[in-house]
């Protein structure tokens, strides 16, 4: 059955400890380049509007809009049959960077494309939370 | 203008029928292809100097094998100078063929054999297949833990591309429609039967609104092409395929990060392309344009110029695009109905063009085809390549 089937945990790069350390945590945090002021994410090693190494962790809004979704029904990857129906959202934060996220706590026939959303925290083990969104409310 | 424009070419082509052959090898689809493209070179193999082996995606100790020259051993190629892989996924096609150019123009190499074999049909589980690609350039830390993979990508570039321009489920579905008309004709493909909109829109959801008639196929397949100068091609067929220009971009790795990801990098690749051709889309008399799922089918058609932003998915549905329509396009039926081999999908796009620019290819011939358009893109979309191909240097 599916279900022995591990949840594939986040393969920590380096750069992006803080990041899985504040999410434990409940914070949601993101990278700003202090030569360019940029906001970066995923975490880099440089800058890659700039080319930097000056790149600071900040604390960030968590809210933002999406991009575009889809409602994963059939023919999930094996991990992640149990789940279905999940939603795989890309996430336009109001930082100015996206990234892939799923949608939670709702119903997914009522999300649309620029609908606003807030972070929450899924806790996969004592090491990883992740970083999902709900509709803002 | 490049200066590869007109001074190499595409002589000769080779090709398996693609779909589901468990007694046929992967090597065997290789090896076979490899000898139909010496044939239609008419071309003795010991004249290979230079082997570029595509990835293989199905078993990662076969292509062990191939970057350790397998070809050269199961050929028995006497006059190899070297080999080496060149892989990019699904834009491999582009790549092997500017990687092939340069090395003939250079004067490293004379008679380069592109080769390119996978097993994905028979050689993987249906869950195995869907679990591999769940991996496959998709980011380990930022979006593998949240359950992406092919088909949530293309639900993901379907619903932003749909929200933005009104297209329809329906005259995305129609893409599917357009190229199972070609590979109706195509005995290469995996899909002959005839396909209808209401058929795909009926078939079963896998990742909103993806259906999975919209879906591409895994399948086994091998397909070869010989590249040299311009001039040894002219001595060798009479059907020489010349390079006349290309355009690339390459704009993320993970999809999440692609800036817009209903146009990616196609416009600036084909316009690239066009100036370097010295030629314009209404010249192109065929578009084979790739499409693993209709989507990025109708972005291509749009990007490149064919039609206007938004039009694409009315132009499929119309059918303008199938045989006998003003522009032909993905005249072999693309990943969707002759299969999708791995990193061959573009390979047999590129074939099919020389194909039909060397009046080689049967009941779906374009007449008179003189210029061609082949684009390819690997992993999640992260490039847009663009190549141009003629009967002649305009």
């Amino acid at each position: 059955m599916s279900d022995t089937v591990q949840k594939p945990l986040p393969e920590m790069s380096q750069v992006a400890k803080p990041f899985w350390e504040a999410a434990r945590e409940g914070r949601f945090i993101l990278q700003k380049c202090a030569a360019c002021g940029k906001h970066v994410f995923f975490p880099r090693i440089r800058c890659p509007h700039c080319s930097s190494d000056q790149l600071d962790w900040v604390d960030a809004s968590g809210r933002g809009t999406v991009y575009s979704y889809t409602v994963v029904v059939n023919n999930a990857p094996s991990a992640f049959i149990n789940d279905m129906p999940y939603v795989v959202a890309i996430i336009q934060l109001d930082e100015g960077v996206r990234l892939l996220s799923n949608i939670v706590d709702c119903d997914p026939a009522e999300i649309r494309c620029e609908m606003p959303v807030e972070v929450i925290f899924e806790k996969l083990d004592e090491q990883f939370s992740l970083p999902k969104f709900k509709p803002l409310t | 203008m490049s200066d590869l424009r007109g001074n190499i070419a595409i002589a000769g082509i080779g090709e398996v029928p693609t779909g589901r052959y468990p007694d046929r090898d992967c090597i065997e689809s290789a090896v076979q292809s490899a000898y139909l493209a010496l044939e239609d070179a008419g071309l003795d193999k010991d004249e290979i100097d230079f082997v570029i082996p595509c990835g293989t995606v199905y078993q990662s100790a076969y292509n062990s094998d191939l970057i350790c020259s397998r070809i050269i051993g199961e050929m028995g190629l006497k006059n190899v100078t070297s080999n080496a892989q060149v892989f990019s996924g699904g834009a491999s096609s582009a790549t092997m063929l500017k990687v092939a150019g340069s090395l003939v123009y250079s004067g490293i190499a004379k008679h380069v054999l592109c080769v390119h074999s996978d097993k994905l049909g028979t050689g993987l589980s249906g869950q195995a297949g869907i679990d591999l690609f769940a991996y496959a350039g998709i980011h380990r830390e930022w979006e593998v833990p949240f359950g992406q993979h092919y088909s949530s990508i293309a639900g993901l570039v379907m619903n932003r591309y749909m929200y933005e321009t009104g297209t329809t489920e329906e005259q995305i579905a129609a893409v599917q429609v357009s190229n199972r008309k070609w590979a109706e004709l195509n005995p290469n493909a995996m899909f002959r039967k005839p396909l209808t909109v209401e058929e795909v829109m009926a078939s079963k959801m896998l990742s909103t609104p993806l259906h999975a008639k919209m879906s591409n196929m895994l399948a086994d397949g091998g397909a070869s092409f010989i590249v040299t100068d311009a001039s040894r091609a002219r001595e060798l067929t009479s059907t020489p395929v010349y390079f006349l220009g290309e355009g690339a971009r390459v704009t993320h790795f993970s999809l999440s990060q692609e800036a817009d990801i209903t146009r990616f990098g196609y416009a600036d690749a084909a316009r690239d392309a066009f100036e370097r051709a010295g030629l314009s889309p209404k010249d192109i008399d065929v578009a084979e344009i790739y499409d693993s799922y209709p989507i990025f089918q109708i972005i291509a058609l749009e990007e490149l110029g064919f039609v206007e932003r938004g039009a694409g998915g009315a132009y499929y549905l119309d059918g303008k695009t199938w045989p006998g329509g003003e522009l032909p396009v993905t005249t072999n039926g693309g990943m969707s109905s002759q299969g999708h081999t791995g990193g061959g999908g573009g390979v047999a796009l590129l074939v099919e063009a020389a194909r039909q620019l060397m009046g080689k290819a049967g009941e779906r011939q374009v007449a008179d085809a003189r210029f061609a358009v082949v684009t390819a893109t690997g992993g999640t979309y992260v490039d847009a390549q663009v190549e141009i191909l003629g009967t002649e240097i305009p």
